[in-house]
């Protein structure tokens, strides 16, 4: 047993140590920069927009520092009484989601001078965010990790709604608000069953008393389990989970959705994974339970990759086109899923595809905030016809991310496609694999057709006003530069991956 | 020096792509900046050809199965690596691709007036990704390369084609994505084998070629895999019924792009199936062998009875491809070596003869913004030199004695016979039918009289059209009447080929 029973308040438990409080050098970086930022805003004396912007930047920066510092140690901790962990793995996804939230920041900022939306609210929610993210990953029990995806989800909840004044801002704030509320009153109505059955929330507990019942599982146990899941499949928009996506997508402001594709997603896999192992899927789990388990995360991963890409074909829309094929992704991301415990390679090729598809997401929708005109018009296929012409080097860019999320090498997108589809090769996934392979093929088609109207289109109406930045434009540089850089040299990714996972 | 020497390979496939990166910079808009932008890759692309004739001088036909032999760590874990290398296969399909890139630059000159930064730069990076696929010795590498490929070739088509060029870069892009995904399939599947049968990962095909696969039956693994490359395959070449994606791909390319395309990238699947499905996939080949002659020797009269109808001139070519690559898929499949060389000679001959072709159609394309047949009518009257080429070429594509098409058309068909004389009569038909639609063509293109008075202020031939045409028609005669300047260092391969891709040579190969 990890964990001890807290009968009693034993405040020895509660004091930390240096190597303890080291590894939470992340979160105190983030946490006293929000802090600062929130002092900042409100101070009388000068205008907060620069300042903020800076000193989220900053943080974001120190951040990532220190988490590249303990992941350069390798140590894994146990926190707070082992409710939290800092190992290799969460490390690696601090790296990821402060990134995350740090190229939404540099996007953003132009952005949110032409729209009129220049609060220092945006840059405090969306360090909020990552906070929740960085715990999402790093927690072992799931208490924590209810409060980190609240966390998480409650500072989305109102950057979604961030357009005041625009109707399909609120109202996909408050669809996202309430389906949101649903699952997560699903998955803790899921833990609370899980904790009736094994008497604890800790997540190696569960799995030990998972493991010591090779025999059988009482069927509430399978109950919360499946409940907890399904709190997940409703995170990651997996079908037929998905409906609330496509709306809130399409409502929130470019950057916003562009950091909930990829930071959000990539948390919520995070979590994901963690808790999937907790639940003993693929070891320990009695073979009938294994077996339901698996089957019908199979079915859901097949209807996410159809659902997602064959609707994505219908779509004029390109926040929506992006929508469906962020579903479309996350059916990908399930196969890899699936296919964790019976491949060698674990579930390392799962964190690559979340590395991958961050970048070139986010990348993508990077683009998206430059070219986007007033109120996020002006993001439909024919708006973009010509855009070859106008800005060749932006153009060029959405082409490697479009060849990417398609999947064609040399990009990030392709090698981790193959990390994917090779680990269900190993896990006897054939089918699966072979299902997976055509609906890529589908998506070949809505990705590809992006650039007919960019490159063989004639350009049509007055060119919108630019939003290019100085900071925008460094992050759609840091964004191609990794996209081509993973997808020509995966190993090193792939190593990281590795290690990450190895410390699960 | 020692840089190069022991780089030959790696130099050979990047140097197109970084010198299209140089040429990138290149002012275009400043006075004689287009000007410097050909001369530049041209440049580039003749020094590819001259660092090739490197690996010609350098690749000794005795001597190991794959040389100039380079190997870098690329995904260790996964047992992938950069390893690039030849043999006699690969060697003259380089030379094919680096003879015919100056060709396409120099035809491009006057037919591509826009965005022309762009539309080198794709030209050099698809060299690269041709070569790198003709090299690669590893699976994983050769994937990439063969889907890399895709990306300037649809742009090329999709940004200076004809009129419907959007449709047809789509149809060419998912028509070829869709075989290279299954394909993908069975590589992880393959890859996977051999870490199940040797205990490491790899991904080389020297590894592969020793992995143990049940082949005995039509669901065997050896079955399923060879028909998820074949389809790959199959769709490149392409093989009768898999071929519309030609015609409509060939119509709206640039004229350098249906050259490169008809020339090379259909030489990636008969490549394809001589370095990867037959010598894997022994049993299979054995077991699919008279199905696909049959479709081999149905694209040979299918291809040759449609392009006989077309009132189109390239679309009369390109349906001309389907009939001659129909010889190839029918002598590789015959598996014996006369036929293999000869189906190998025919598609070095056909991206000569096809090339030159399209380059001769572009040319009329060029001076009268018509393809149509009977627009056409007693050019030999305006062009003579263009006549004298045309001809030469023509004959060269209906197989001539004295010209290249000649000798690879004969060697399939006398191979062909000791397997099945019944299927050799019917492809043999093939070439009175190919006699038939090209000579017609000519015919009615460039003899009688000058029916229409658009057609007679045409120009000649210009010196730079010359400059194009002449290499086209020296490699007609030459490889037609020395062949055996190519066997001497094909054959040695072709036999090894040969012998791993019949079971009857190779015992080991069983269950």
């Amino acid at each position: 047993m990890i964990m001890e029973p807290l009968k009693t308040i034993r405040p020895e438990l509660l004091q930390l140590t240096d190597p303890q409080l080291a590894a939470l050098l992340p979160y105190f970086v983030v946490f006293g920069g929000i802090a600062v930022v929130i002092i900042l805003s409100v101070v009388r004396f000068m205008k907060p927009k620069w300042p903020v912007f800076f000193l989220s930047l900053l943080t974001v920066g120190f951040g990532i520092g220190a988490a590249l510092g303990l992941l350069q140690e390798g140590a894994s901790e146990l926190v707070f009484n082992g409710m939290m962990v800092s190992d290799t793995y969460s490390n690696f996804f601090i790296i990821v989601f402060l990134a995350a939230a740090g190229f939404t920041i540099l996007s953003s900022f132009r952005y949110l001078d032409h729209e009129n939306l220049q609060h220092p609210e945006y840059y405090v929610l969306t360090l909020f965010s990552a906070l929740g993210m960085m715990l999402m990953a790093s927690s072992l029990d799931l208490i924590v990790l209810f409060i980190a995806l609240e966390l998480m989800s409650l500072a989305v909840y109102v950057l979604v709604g961030f357009r005041r004044a625009d109707r399909r801002s609120n109202e996909a704030a408050l669809k996202y608000f309430i389906l949101g509320s649903a699952a997560s009153a699903v998955l803790l109505y899921g833990a609370a069953l899980l904790y009736g059955m094994t008497g604890s929330t800790h997540i190696r507990d569960i799995l030990a008393f998972v493991q010591s019942h090779p025999a059988g599982l009482p069927p509430v146990y399978v109950l919360g389990a499946w409940l907890v899941i399904v709190g997940f499949l409703f995170k990651v928009a997996a079908v037929p989970f998905h409906m609330w996506m496509p709306d809130v997508y399409e409502g929130a402001p470019v950057p916003v959705t562009g950091f909930m594709t990829t930071g959000l997603k990539a948390a919520a896999f995070a979590g994901f994974v963690r808790v999937l192992l907790a639940t003993g899927y693929g070891k320990g789990l009695s073979e009938a339970v294994q077996a339901n388990f698996h089957d019908l995360l199979w079915v859901c991963a097949v209807l996410t990759m159809l659902v997602g890409n064959i609707v994505a074909l219908t779509q004029t829309n390109l926040k929506r086109m992006l929508a469906y094929s962020s579903i479309a992704h996350s059916g990908y991301l399930l196969v890899g899923m699936l296919a964790g415990p019976g491949s060698e390679q674990g579930y390392a090729p799962v964190v690559m595809y979340l590395v991958a598809y961050a970048v070139m997401n986010l990348g993508a929708f990077v683009v998206l905030t430059i070219i986007a005109d007033r109120g996020d018009s002006g993001l439909n296929l024919n708006d973009l016809s010509g855009l070859a012409r106008r800005h060749p080097w932006l153009s060029f860019a959405m082409g490697v991310f479009m060849f990417s999320m398609a999947g064609i090498p040399p990009t990030a997108g392709f090698a981790a496609k193959y990390l994917i589809f090779y680990s269900a090769i190993q896990a006897n996934e054939i089918s699966l694999v072979i299902i997976a392979v055509l609906c890529s093929a589908i998506s070949v088609y809505y990705y590809l057709r992006v650039l007919v109207y960019i490159y063989m289109r004639d350009p049509v109406g007055s060119p919108a006003a630019s939003r290019m930045s100085v900071w925008s434009v460094a992050a759609v540089t840091v964004m191609v530069v990794l996209t081509l850089q993973i997808g020509i040299l995966p190993a090193k990714m792939v190593s990281a991956a590795r290690k990450a996972v190895t410390s699960l | 020096m020692a840089w190069l020497d022991s780089h030959l390979l790696t130099t050979t496939v990047f140097l197109p792509l970084v010198w299209a990166v140089i040429g990138l910079l290149i002012p275009t808009g400043a006075p004689g900046g287009r000007a410097a932008l050909r001369g530049w890759s041209l440049a580039g692309t003749l020094l590819v050809f001259a660092v090739s004739l490197l690996i010609y001088q350098r690749y000794d036909a005795g001597g190991a199965e794959f040389q100039l032999a380079e190997s870098a760590a690329w995904l260790p874990a996964l047992g992938i690596n950069y390893r690039l290398g030849t043999d006699g296969i690969s060697l003259w399909l380089v030379l094919l691709t680096t003879f015919l890139m100056p060709v396409a630059v120099l035809s491009s000159f006057r037919a591509i007036e826009t965005r022309e930064r762009e539309y080198y730069f794709l030209l050099l990076f698809l060299e690269t990704a041709m070569l790198g696929a003709f090299v690669a010795l590893d699976i994983f590498l050769f994937y990439v390369f063969w889907e890399m490929l895709l990306i300037p070739m649809y742009f090329l088509i999709g940004i200076w084609g004809g009129k419907d060029r959007v449709y047809a870069a789509m149809k060419f892009f998912l028509y070829t994505l869709v075989g290279s995904l299954l394909m993908l399939v069975a590589i992880f599947y393959l890859a996977y084998q051999h870490k199940l049968q040797f205990g490491t990962y790899s991904a080389a095909f020297v590894d592969l070629y020793r992995l143990k696969l049940p082949g005995a039956d039509y669901t065997s693994a050896q079955s399923l895999l060879f028909l998820a490359f074949a389809l790959a395959f199959a769709i490149k070449v392409p093989l009768f019924p898999l071929h519309t994606w030609l015609p409509d791909a060939h119509v709206q390319a640039p004229t350098a792009g249906s050259v490169i395309l008809a020339a090379i990238l259909l030489k990636m699947g008969g490549y394809g199936f001589m370095r990867i499905a037959f010598p894997l996939f022994p049993q299979a080949v054995a077991l699919y062998q008279v199905p696909f002659m049959v479709l081999g020797a149905v694209a040979v009269l299918y291809g040759a009875w449609v392009a006989m109808v077309q009132p189109d001139i390239k679309k009369l070519v390109a349906y001309s491809s389907v009939s001659h690559m129909g010889y190839v898929v029918l002598g590789l499949f015959s598996l014996n070596s006369i036929a293999v060389t000869g189906s190998y000679y025919q598609m070095l001959n056909h991206g000569i003869s096809t090339g030159a072709l399209f380059l001769l159609v572009g040319m009329i394309y060029e001076r009268r913004h018509t393809r149509e047949i009977s627009a056409f009518g007693g050019l030999t009257r305006v062009m003579p030199l263009f006549a004298v080429a045309f001809m030469i070429v023509t004959l060269s594509s209906i197989a001539l004695p004295g010209t290249n098409g000649f000798v690879g058309e004969f060697l399939i068909l006398l191979g062909a016979w000791q397997v099945s004389p019944a299927l050799t009569a019917v492809a043999g038909l093939g070439v009175i039918f190919g006699a038939v639609y090209m000579l017609w063509m000519f015919q009615r293109v460039m003899f009688g009289p000058l029916k229409h008075k658009e057609n007679e202020g045409l120009k000649d031939l210009s010196f730079r059209e010359m400059l194009v045409l002449a290499p086209m028609i020296v490699a007609i005669f030459g490889m037609g009447i020395f062949p055996n300047f190519v066997f001497d260092k094909l054959s040695p391969s072709i036999d090894r080929f040969v012998a791993r891709s019949t079971t009857a040579a190779n015992p080991a190969q069983g269950e």
